[in-house]
């Protein structure tokens, strides 16, 4: 049955992270949150150990292989730690650990607007990285503008995991081509009231509950539209027959036909699923949305090296490291979650997929996708925007 | 009383757990108003036959008849009788008045008959009215007996069982609740069935008293007759210190002794009597000047004496065992320890009981 | 009676609260316990001190000196948050309702009807409790869930009834969490029960009282600290519970635990997440308080 496949993908998942975590989720926030409380806020007095390499990140680097890869070829240990939120992290380097950390990976926006002119990260050498963009998917081609600083004169770090996160269909009930038609759309279809649900990321959720409402997600938005923003958030939540910030729980509603569709969801959520055979799980990045015309949000990963004054001296080798095919191949599969990465583009990695994992994350339809899709950045009124977002899921009725 | 039907009434009542037979083919009538005493030492199924009596347990087989009804399934909350029990089993968690008025608050009694009833029946077992409030935990072993045995009343039973209340009280305090128990009976009327394993206790109190031993009722008569007559070894010392004698059927119709290599000369003969023991209690042994002064005799010498109060308690050794002498303090033996001394008895005195 | 007012002032001067203070702490038993007077201050009492300092910071701020403000204690009540406060307490409130009427009369069973088979029920009841909840409730999950789900898919191949949706309502809820804390409102009634004297039982029913009268008269009122006890486990547990709004519940119900939860890691609002925690607390802590003072411990634990 499908249970034993998102049982076993359950299974697989990180244990440290509890049966209820995801990404975005609970345990390191509730660790991070007690450890501020215990010192009272006073993180900085914390000492990093003598001479590991230290890193905050998402999960793609925190895969065995990657971890393993560079203790063997460097002779460095590594010690991590995953994020809660993106906004999290930053304000750990804002409060002094700057010291604490040397590599720090998050999604696009943060480096170019926040950490780069906040001195909280330091330039990479343009001469040793450039020509690994140049090798990369077109779209990084050097300039590439998330890699940059505002003033495009500094190389802020270097790119790999990326794709869209928008939703995804059941393909025995949606067909995906409607679905692409139709867009934001379905959601504010009166007739699929209760026939969806919501995977709960609420950064990710406010951006699709923007696109539903026919709002640019990154711009500023007038008294009306934040209106608008309020009624189709209240409509969509309210309208959601599940909310979890479990994917496999939203998967699992989805094959056993409690819904038949759920935002924000993409291959981040789903390729797992996909690998195992559930392949009428789909990715869907609309055909047109209110966004410059587009409907998807496309996230890029950087990893940057931060301004710690005492920076481990093997830093900059990893960055290097993880653009290897080696690990690449690696980092997009790590941990189960199978991506694209922006080196996909050398055929000595490509060649390392199978025709299965490339399905798992629709590569097919990549270019489509990225083609659709505008690229995930600050959302300029965001505290205004979450705060009616988590009143209406606290109200949900 | 002797005409009256039976008020209980056990015909071969036989309680088995698994392969233990607690209570074995037990036939017995009580009449109205009497207070019966089931005594036996522990083991002997005395409290089990109480259990049946009052419905807390069923009966393997055989019947008890309550006035002339079978009553064996009735359980016990649809029986007219009630228990006092060993623990007493008070409500802790109530006051006096409380434990006293359960029955009556179970059978959905005013609150206001309830406490004319409660505090009648404390005036009857003599507890201050000002008891009424106090939690039962707070009172002294005596008043919680008498709280027990009011609450036993409060619902007016036919029959009354007591499963050894006295057995955890001191002495004085037990001889006094005795007495007051027996003038209970006088006052209330009632019928009495009441267990103990001190025929003491039993002897001041019953009307009739039934020895049990090993589930077996092998004894049932007034105190004087049990005391007298006991049916077996077993009975006579159960009854206290006795002095006993193995003895065997003589030709001539005495008894041979072969311990003191002496003929006695026999009480009342049971039927077939081949070997037993001559029983005589210490009163009816006397000391002699001269073996002519009683029908039997035996030389000894004075062990020791202890006096006992009002009587003084001898102990003389002779051939090998000791034998006990007991006489009223103005009868006592003048002499000194060690003395030869002679002791005898008549055969009335004595009786001859078997194993 | 003597009229206070006019009774003559003693004699002996009483010693200053100082010096009464200083003899206590230098007393065998305060110095004995320090150590685990100084690990509670820290592990337990320092906590919560701090969550209750943050409660009175400003909306989103990370910083204990960053000022004083009880507005996040209004928010709780101008912003919706105690919806969830209703919805806790409610389904803690049903859950220790429901779990008292079934765990009484298996309670009942396992100390005085079972015998020997006590031992192997007990068993039954306890090993689910070294299954992690979370895993437990995904096999509720997945039981109820529909098309593939146990229950709903059974009863299509073998009945071919369609049972609909059983997840994402209240009422599914309400059934994790009695699943869940069963254990909790059990064992302690089995221990008051336990407490309840065979020969009390019996005495009442020779008393002429009947089944239900002997319930009412004797056992409940005997077995009452346990049932209490297991109440207020119940109900404390069930008041923080989370997993099971969110598996089963599929947060179509909000929860304090979620709340708090949400307001400390996505939100990253600690402020408010302090001040949602420390009226829980309060509130919490004063429905233990009401409850605590009508048991006697040391009876429970057969000091007495």
């Amino acid at each position: 049955m499908n249970e034993d496949k998102l049982l076993k993908q359950m299974v697989k998942r990180d244990p440290v992270r509890g049966a209820a975590a995801t990404r975005r989720q609970v345990l390191q926030g509730i660790g991070a949150g007690a450890l501020a409380l215990g010192a009272g806020g006073a993180l900085a007095g914390r000492a990093r150990a003598a001479d590991e390499l230290t890193m905050l990140t998402w999960d793609g680097y925190v895969d065995p292989r990657v971890l393993d890869g560079f203790t063997d070829q460097y002779d460095t240990g590594i010690k991590y730690e995953l994020h809660t939120s993106d906004p999290d992290s930053v304000n750990k380097l804002r409060a002094g650990e700057t010291a604490i950390w040397d590599i720090i990976n998050l999604n696009n926006p943060w480096a170019r607007e926040m950490m780069w002119p906040e001195g909280l990260i330091v330039e990479l050498d343009r001469a040793r990285f450039e020509p690994y963009f140049e090798a990369m998917l077109p779209m990084f081609h050097p300039p590439y503008k998330w890699a940059m600083s505002l003033d495009n004169e500094h190389l802020l770090g270097v790119c790999q995991r990326v794709d869209t996160f928008d939703f995804v269909v059941n393909t025995d009930v949606i067909s995906a081509e409607m679905a692409k038609d139709e867009g934001w759309d379905l959601f504010n279809n009166p007739d699929m009231a209760g026939r969806y649900g919501i995977l709960a990321y609420d950064n990710w959720n406010i951006m699709h509950i923007c696109m539903a409402a026919g709002l640019h997600p990154f711009k500023m938005k007038s008294d009306d539209e934040v209106a608008t923003f309020e009624e189709a958030a209240r409509r969509l939540i309210n309208g959601a027959k599940m909310v979890s910030d479990d994917f496999v729980a939203v998967n699992l509603a989805v094959i056993n036909d409690e819904i038949d569709m759920y935002f924000g969801g993409g291959t981040y959520s789903i390729s797992a699923a996909r690998l195992d055979g559930l392949t009428n799980l789909y990715h869907v990045v609309p055909r047109s949305g209110p966004a410059d015309g587009k409907g998807g949000i496309n996230w890029i990963e950087l990893s940057s090296v931060v301004n710690n004054p005492d920076l481990h001296p093997k830093a900059f080798d990893w960055m290097e490291y993880i653009l290897q095919p080696d690990t690449s191949y690696a980092v997009a599969t790590a941990g189960g979650f199978l991506l694209p990465v922006g080196q996909m583009s050398q055929p000595e990695l490509l060649a390392k997929f199978t025709a299965e994992e490339l399905d798992s994350f629709q590569w097919d339809e990549f270019d489509y996708r990225i083609s659709h899709s505008v690229e995930y950045d600050v959302v300029p009124d965001y505290n205004r925007l979450y705060d009616i977002y988590t009143a209406a899921r606290r109200e949900k009725s | 009383m002797v005409d009256a039907a039976p008020i209980l009434r056990m015909v071969s009542l036989t309680k088995q757990f698994g392969r233990l037979v607690a209570v074995n083919d037990v036939t017995l009538d009580i009449q109205e108003g009497e207070f019966f005493t089931i005594v036996g030492p522990s083991g002997s199924g005395k409290t089990t036959l109480l259990r049946m009596l009052g419905g807390l347990e069923k009966p393997t087989a055989g019947d008890i008849y309550l006035r002339d009804e079978r009553v064996n399934q009735v359980p016990a909350n649809r029986r007219p009788t009630c228990m006092v029990f060993q623990s007493l089993a008070l409500f802790n968690h109530k006051t006096v008045g409380q434990n006293i008025e359960f029955s009556l608050k179970m059978r959905g009694e005013s609150r206001r008959a309830r406490r004319e009833r409660g505090l009648s029946l404390m005036n009857v077992v003599q507890l201050p009215e000002d008891y009424y409030d106090k939690s039962v935990t707070k009172c002294s072993g005596g008043e919680r007996q008498r709280v027990a045995l009011a609450r036993a009343l409060a619902s007016d039973p036919d029959i009354l069982f007591f499963d050894e209340p006295l057995s955890a009280i001191d002495y004085r305090l037990r001889k006094l609740l005795e007495v007051e128990l027996k003038d209970l009976h006088r006052t209330t009327g009632k019928t009495f069935v009441y267990i103990t394993h001190s025929l003491e206790e039993a002897m001041v109190m019953s009307d009739r008293i039934g020895i049990m031993q090993e589930g077996r009722l092998i004894q049932i008569g007034s105190p004087n007759e049990i005391y007298l007559r006991p049916r077996n070894k077993f009975v006579s010392e159960f009854m206290g210190e006795v002095n006993t004698l193995a003895v065997q059927a003589g030709a001539d119709g005495g008894i041979d002794c072969p311990a003191f290599e002496r003929r006695f000369t026999s009480p009342a003969r049971p039927d077939g009597f081949a070997n037993g023991y001559l029983v005589i209690r210490p009163e009816s042994m006397r000391f002699l000047n001269d073996p002519s002064e009683a029908e039997n005799h035996i030389e000894g010498s004075l062990f020791n004496e202890y006096a006992l109060g009002s009587r003084v308690q001898y102990h003389v050794s002779a051939g090998g065992s000791m034998f006990v002498v007991e006489k009223l303090r103005e009868q006592a033996y003048r002499g000194s320890l060690n003395d030869d001394v002679l002791i005898g008895w008549d055969a009335k005195d004595s009786v001859l009981v078997t194993d | 009676m003597v009229d206070r007012a006019e009774a003559p002032a003693p004699l002996i001067r009483q010693p200053g609260i100082g010096a009464l203070l200083l003899s206590w702490l230098r007393s065998p038993g305060v110095l004995n316990a320090t150590p685990v007077l100084i690990f509670f201050l820290i592990g337990f009492v320092g906590p919560l001190v701090i969550v209750l300092a943050f409660s009175f910071t400003p909306e989103r701020t990370f910083d204990l000196g960053a000022g004083f403000t009880t507005e996040n204690y209004e928010h709780i009540f101008t912003e919706s948050y105690y919806i969830s406060f209703i919805w806790s307490f409610a389904l803690a409130g049903l859950t220790v309702l429901c779990n008292l009427m079934i765990g009484y009369p298996i309670a009942y069973g396992l100390s005085k009807l079972f015998g020997r088979w006590a031992a192997p029920v007990m068993l039954v009841l306890v090993i689910p409790l070294f299954v992690s909840e979370n895993v437990r409730l995904f096999g509720w999950y997945l039981f109820l869930i529909k098309g593939g789900g146990i229950l709903a898919g059974g009863l299509k191949t073998a009945f071919g009834i369609d049972t609909g949706t059983l997840l994402y309502e209240p009422g599914t809820i309400l059934m994790g969490m009695i699943y869940v804390y069963l254990p909790f409102t059990l064992f302690p009634i089995v221990l008051g029960l336990s407490m309840v004297p065979r020969d009390q039982v019996e005495a009442s029913r020779d008393l002429g009282a009947s089944r239900f009268q002997i319930f009412r008269e004797v056992e409940l009122p005997i077995a009452m600290p346990g049932i209490l006890i297991g109440a207020l486990l119940t109900f404390v547990l069930a008041v923080g519970a989370i997993s099971e709004a969110k598996l089963l519940g599929g947060q179509n119900t909000p929860v304090i635990a979620q709340d708090i939860q949400h307001e400390f890691t996505y939100a990253q609002n600690w402020p408010l997440g302090s001040a949602i925690s420390v009226l829980a607390i309060v509130v919490t802590g004063f429905l233990v308080v009401l409850v605590m003072r009508r048991l006697d411990l040391d009876r429970l634990l057969g000091r007495r």
